[in-house]
């Protein structure tokens, strides 16, 4: 997709982003609350399978009792941004949107008021969304459970609370050409890619941002920290040490959790659960299809022969291995981890082929050992307990050392007992009663 | 009848009288509740029947039991359930004589009694001591069972015959339930009549020596055995302790709970103030769960001042113990043959060497614990303990009332190991009861256990041997030092040495061995700065536990030294003659029998094949911890050393034990499984450090036993025997550890002389 | 805080704080002792119950963690369930103070690898500690179980 100027304008036009006639933005006047029979049945179930497949609640929902009332704070590198409210509330909500100001939102970035929206929001991705698909949207989100509630008021540091500056970025940043197939590829590859690049905006965390914020178009997909948890490359350069199949990304996608690479925990466990859940096999299989070929997809026997591999070179270093971290990984691990390497489990996620072990970052694999993946998450009703309570950060370091050393061929992490403190304390797991 | 009746003697009076021996009594069998109580009599205690004398309770409480009406028979147990299946072992005693249904005999584990005064599980006694007692017992009440049947079927008893729980005479039978109802038993047997009740032919037996499933297993599978840690009591209240710094001599400055404050279900925190000196400087946090209590700890401030030891660091009670071995005056003399000096200042030449072996948890399953409470003047502490004997007194002077108000009720033991052996645990427990006047329960964290664990102390061992110019062994020194639980716990049981000096016997005697060295010395010294620093500990086996990884890791430096097998040398040193002859009742053959388990494992352990490179075997032996319960024991390991991480393999384990008649087959056989795999747990997997006056591991993060992927193949075998019954819980712990060291220098050609042996230590001696 | 959950089978309701581990919960607030303590950092397994049919060690777990989940402890696996009777046949238990724990991970264990080798005993069951070292029957019950098991499924 081509942009509409290049980053080479660079900074200065940044500033002149400020030029007010070009930023500037009517407002839409407000409706009254449309009645929810203007809808067609169809156009709203439509819409909440694509709100699931957009993932609109996970960013627009803080408390399960307020659904899309917002409020979940965001940190970026430049403040915290709260999601707004999208439940039809009329004073606190969207409420009194019309379409029109809805779809604007959705394809512009720009909201009723006429002001504009930070790219924490993608609308980079939603203009690619066609009509009907924005109209369904709107027919579900407006005729859901309205909500009272005013989020918090974003924190965002001079100069980066001027929205009018949006403008200047989007000059920079955003592509606002509408969604084509692409010919010569398959329905369900333009279909999966439609539903990537568009409303399911997986590039938006999985890509990392330049120092404005905005995508690095030249890195789509290579991977990016997001809420302290670390969204791994999609693209040929994954981390996960074995190749997505088809298969796989479908089961991953559609359970939330594949035998030949592991769970999804973090925000993508939403992704999968409070989204994707809502979507169809069709679309889902559209989904693998597309991120496969993104990720290079390989064969299942050349995927299964590789995970063998790994696996039985993981017991044998393991068998060898009388560390402290290794002692840990028998007691504490095994128990769940274990497979036979002809036939890994998805019920057991293989540490040996977990890219939790491979990132160049142990973030992941730390906020898993000291949280634990929820009943929600992962694969449901399969619960990890956390260890952060049970382990302390020397405990924990050995124990990654360990799974570094003798689960892969990556190089050791550094500093991983501070990093494990600082995790503990950023996301705040107690280590008061942790053994010494 | 040895040590343990001997035992309660002294600890009673300070005299060492035989006065106590229990087939010195009376035997009861009378008519009293719902059956038919059979029992022996109380000493000293007048009754006009049987049935009176067990109505009043005048009756020992080690061996009794009852026929109810519908022919149940209840046996009753006063020994600490374990998991060694003891309730088993001794009602088949009994049953056997008895000539009872099996399928009608049920376990009864009874509390302690003030009119009981001894309780104690341990040393491996058990079936040992109460073999005989326990049969007269058994043949006793088929002795009257059959006498009221004969009466109640109007036929002659001597026409009479028992049989699974029935007499039968002829075509006619009556079953012992049935007697029990319709009969009027009352009978005393008195102590020469007892002596002379025939006791089977082991030929004859039909139980003992038979396979049996346990009792004590269906509950322990369905999760409705009731531990210690599962006792509860209305309007209880939880606890955990804040253990102090040190062991001894804390005290507690200053206690800041404002953030408890906060917890949810935080009561008080109390700082106990106790006579007995059991638990000095100890503050408890009371909740009404144990999570708040556990939470609420974590926030409870305690500033103490702490006693003596809280810079005593593992290596500084070795190197003290190391002072003590230098100085010949310290110590006793356990054993000191006239011509050592000479032998040594003659000899061709002489082997010394010096062993250590560092600290030892017990880390029994289930953390120590206690509820205590009052009740109608009576203080009652529910828990799992080996030894309520020893630690009534002590709760008695804590709580200040008489022991005759103290009743330990009994629960499973979610293992023993010794641990149980010291009550310490209860008195915080009854102290916070005390002061908070209402039931307190109060739970160990693990990490409390490890901290106040009664630990098997780090010890060093110097070993000397005098050879003549043809390579004869002429004479032998064995010096060895640790702290000593017995002085620390129960001084009053010490004997004394040659030298007049007192001393721990558990923590030397299997260093007393069979083995015909010519002039021999032995020397235990007790290590005060280990005694000062932690509670030393009776940990599985106890002394032995060092003394024989010393002791055979030495014999097989020495046939190296010789060049001989390590087999054939100890074999020619097991020569059954002058003090090693043996004698009855308890070690008949003497170390002809150690050298007949030796000559065995060789066999089944194919010493002597070639073994594939970095591979090897190893031996050691063992007659168990005393030389008046000698069980005969014999090992052989075989393990392959990775070189480059120094990671010692164990592949197999081969045992063969010598324990005289075997009782319960499959009990002795998982007793001997689990003893030999705890001996090869402390030389490979586990071991602590004593650092800033306290132990460093205090749970599975670092403290690492041996799990099931660490386990060998294990080869148990029992020699046939219808000698006296020994004990077998502790005897094969003694001889993996040396086994083990052995095998490893066979494998690669390293000597390690300390305990564990990690990975680091044979990489380093694999270096250097 | 009142959490529910099922806990074997019946629908339960405990007012305890939610970091409350779920251990405690089973075993204090709602009178079930046959999951055990052991070192309450999930390294011994004493604590093993299921958690929607997965093992799981209950020290580590908070309850509300499982809220609305299927909890089974000891004492809700059926008892003719052929880990029993071959707990009984290879006599296993020597204190029993771990067996609770034992069985419950067993039980998942013939799920997932319903004939399982030596090598998959030893690392699935590692995480249960046995102090009593019963290790060998505790591996002879699990391969007992499992014959009967697969018989069973043959036979239909
Ligand atoms: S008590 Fe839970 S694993 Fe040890
Ligand atoms: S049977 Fe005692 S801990 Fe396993």
């Amino acid at each position: 997709m081509k942009r509409v100027l290049t980053v080479i304008v660079g900074v200065g036009v940044l500033v002149l982003g400020g030029m007010i006639i070009y930023a500037w933005e009517p407002a839409i006047p407000k409706v009254p609350l449309p009645e929810a029979s203007r809808f067609s049945q169809a156009q709203i179930s439509r819409g909440k399978m694509l709100a699931g497949i957009g993932n609109c609640s996970t960013c627009h929902t803080n408390e399960a009792s307020r659904p899309n009332a917002g409020g979940l704070s965001i940190p970026t590198p430049f403040g915290t941004l709260y999601t707004p409210n999208i439940a039809p509330d009329p004073q606190t909500g969207i409420g009194h949107w019309s379409e029109a100001a809805f779809i604007r939102a959705m394809r512009e970035g720009v909201d009723r008021e006429g002001e504009h929206l930070f790219p924490a929001f993608p609308y980079t991705h939603f203009t690619k969304v066609k009509d009907e698909d924005l109209t369904a949207l709107y027919a579900y989100l407006i005729t859901h459970k309205p909500v009272e509630y005013e989020p918090p008021a974003n924190t965002l540091r001079f100069p980066y609370n001027i929205r009018m500056l949006q403008a200047g970025w989007k000059v920079l940043f955003f592509d606002d050409s509408p969604w084509k197939d692409v010919d010569g590829k398959s329905d369900a590859w333009n279909r999966g890619a439609y539903l990537a690049e568009g409303l399911g905006h997986c590039a938006a965390c999985h890509s990392p941002r330049n120092q404005f914020g905005a995508e690095q178009t030249d890195a789509s997909y290579a991977g990016a920290m997001v809420d302290q948890w670390y969204a791994p490359a999609l693209d040929k350069q994954h981390e996960a040490p074995v190749d997505w199949t088809m298969d796989e990304s479908f089961d991953y996608l559609r359970t939330g959790g594949s035998a030949l690479h592991g769970v999804a925990v973090g925000s993508m466990a939403d992704v999968v659960h409070a989204g994707l859940a809502w979507a169809s096999g069709q679309d889902i299989e559209a989904l693998a299809t597309y991120l496969g070929e993104i990720g290079g997809a390989g064969s299942t026997s050349e995927a299964m022969q590789k995970a063998k591999t790994l696996i039985s070179k993981a017991h044998r270093e393991t068998d060898a291995d009388m560390t402290h971290g290794g002692r840990i990984f028998a007691a504490a691990c095994v128990a769940c981890h274990y497979n036979d390497s002809r036939r890994p489990n998805t019920i057991r996620p293989d540490l040996a082929l977990n890219s939790t072990v491979t990132l160049k970052s142990p973030d992941n694999l730390i906020r898993v050992v000291l949280d634990g993946v929820s009943v929600k998450g992962g694969l449901p009703g399969v619960m990890m307990p956390g260890f952060g309570h049970a382990l302390n950060d020397n405990d924990i370091a050995d124990l990654l050392a360990f799974l570094r050393r003798t689960h892969n061929n990556e190089p050791p992490w550094p500093n991983l007992a501070q990093r494990v403190a600082q995790l503990r304390n950023e996301t705040n797991v107690n280590s008061d009663d942790a053994t010494e | 009848m040895g040590k343990l009746s001997r035992f309660i003697d002294s600890s009673k009076t300070g005299k060492d009288t035989e006065s106590r021996q229990l087939t010195r009594r009376q035997f009861l069998v009378g008519a009293a509740g719902a059956g038919l109580t059979l029992a022996f009599a109380r000493p000293g205690m007048a009754f006009a029947s049987p049935g009176d004398a067990i109505a009043a309770g005048a009756y020992e409480p080690t061996i009794w039991y009852q026929i109810q009406r519908d022919g149940r028979i209840v046996i009753n147990i006063a020994e600490a359930e374990m998991g060694q299946h003891i309730g088993t072992a001794l009602a088949r005693i009994v049953a056997d004589e008895l000539e009872a249904d099996w399928s009608l005999v049920e376990l009864n584990y009874v509390d302690s009694d003030p009119k009981w005064d001894l309780m104690v599980t341990g040393g491996s006694w058990s079936v040992w001591q109460d073999f005989t007692p326990m049969s007269h017992a058994g043949a006793a009440g088929r002795i009257a069972l059959i006498e009221e049947g004969a009466r109640l079927m109007g036929v002659s008893s001597s026409r009479c015959q028992a049989r699974n729980s029935q007499v039968i005479a002829g075509n006619k039978s009556i079953s012992y339930g049935e007697i029990v109802s319709r009969g009027h038993i009352s009978r005393t047997f008195s102590d020469d009549e007892l002596k002379k009740l025939p006791v089977k032919k082991p030929s004859e037996r039909r139980l003992i020596g038979h396979e049996a499933e346990a009792l004590d297993i269906p509950d322990k599978i369905s999760g409705a055995s009731v531990y210690g840690i599962d006792a509860s009591i209305e309007n209880m209240v939880y606890a955990r302790p804040l253990v102090p710094p040190t062991r001894h001599g804390a005290s507690v400055k200053q206690v800041d709970d404002s953030k408890a404050k906060q917890v949810d279900g935080y009561i008080r925190t109390l700082v106990l103030d106790d006579p007995s000196d059991t638990v000095p400087g100890w503050a408890v946090v009371i909740a009404n769960s144990f999570h708040a209590a556990n939470r609420a700890a974590s926030q409870v401030k305690v500033d103490w001042q702490p006693g003596k030891t809280s810079d005593v660091s593992e290596q500084q009670i070795l190197d003290h113990g190391e002072k003590l071995i230098g100085d010949a005056t310290k110590g006793a003399l356990v054993v000191d043959e006239p011509g050592v000096d000479d032998a040594f200042s003659h000899a061709d030449s002489v082997l010394e060497q010096d062993y250590v072996t560092h600290s030892v948890l017990h880390f029994q399953m289930e953390p120590v614990n206690a509820l205590a409470f009052e009740k109608d003047g009576t203080w009652e502490i529910h828990t799992g303990n080996q030894w309520q004997s020893l630690a009534i007194p002590v709760l008695a002077k804590a709580l200040d009332v008489d022991q005759s108000k103290i009743v330990m009720r009994t629960y499973m033991l979610g293992g023993g190991f010794g641990r149980r052996l010291n009550g310490d645990y209860t008195v915080p427990a009854a102290l916070a009861a005390k002061a908070l006047g209402r039931p307190v329960k109060l739970v160990f964290t693990r990490e409390d256990d490890a901290r106040f664990d009664s630990i098997r102390s780090p010890s060093n061992q110097k070993v000397r041997m005098a050879f003549d110019a043809e390579g004869q062994v002429i004479g032998m020194e064995h010096h060895a030092t640790a702290g000593w639980p017995t002085q620390v716990m129960a001084p009053f049981f010490m004997p004394k040495a040659k030298n007049g000096e007192k001393y721990d016997p558990f923590a030397i005697q299997g260093a007393a061995h069979w083995y015909s060295v010519g002039a021999h010395r032995l020397r235990a010294i007790s290590n005060d700065l280990a005694n000062a620093t932690f509670r030393p500990g009776w940990l599985r086996s106890v002394g032995s536990g060092w003394v024989n990884f010393a002791l055979e890791s030495f014999m097989d430096e020495a046939a190296h030294k010789l060049g001989k097998d390590p087999i054939d040398f100890r074999l020619g040193l097991l020569k059954a003659e002058g003090k090693n002859a043996g004698s009855a009742p308890n070690a008949v053959g003497g170390a002809s029998r150690q050298a007949n388990v030796l000559r065995r494992v060789k066999e089944l352990s194919g010493w002597g094949t070639n073994q594939p490179s970095d591979t090897g075997l190893g031996v050691a032996t063992s007659y168990g911890q005393e030389r008046d319960m000698p069980t005969w024991t014999a090992c052989v390991t075989k393990v392959r050393v990775d070189r480059e991480t120094g990671r010692v393999h164990l592949l197999r384990l081969s045992v063969v034990t010598d324990a005289g008649t075997i009782v319960h087959p499959d009990g002795a056989w998982a007793q001997v499984q689990g003893a030999s795999l705890w001996g090869a747990s402390m030389a490979l997997h586990e071991g602590t450090q004593i650092a800033a006056g306290q132990v460093k591991d205090t749970n599975l993060n670092t403290y690492t036993p041996m799990r099931m992927g660490d386990v060998p193949v294990i080869d148990v075998e029992f020699i046939d025997s219808s000698e006296t019954s020994m004990g077998l819980g502790e005897p094969a712990t003694t001889v993996a550890g040396p086994a083990i060291a052995n095998a490893i220098f066979n494998a690669v050609g390293v000597r390690l002389r300390s305990l564990p042996i990690r990975a680091e230590d044979v990489h380093k001696a694999l270096n250097t | 805080m009142d959490i529910q959950f099922e806990l074997n089978g019946k629908s339960v309701q405990v007012d305890v704080p939610e970091d409350t581990p779920l251990l405690w919960a089973i075993r204090d607030h709602l009178g079930l002792t046959g999951t055990k303590f052991g070192c309450g950092i999930g390294m011994c397994g004493a604590c093993t119950v299921h958690v929607n049919g997965r093992a799981t060690r209950s020290c580590i777990t908070p309850v509300s963690a499982v809220a609305n989940s299927a909890v089974t402890t000891i004492e809700g696996i059926d008892p003719s369930h052929p880990l029993q009777a071959a707990w009984i046949k290879a006599q296993a238990p020597q204190c029993g103070y771990c067996q609770p724990g034992q069985i419950m991970q067993a039980v998942n264990l013939l799920e997932d690898f319903p004939d399982p080798s030596d090598e998959q005993i030893n690392a699935v069951m590692s995480g249960n500690l046995c102090r009593c070292m019963a290790y060998i029957r505790i591996k002879e019950a699990i391969k007992l179980a499992a014959g009967e098991m697969q018989k069973e499924k043959a036979d239909g």
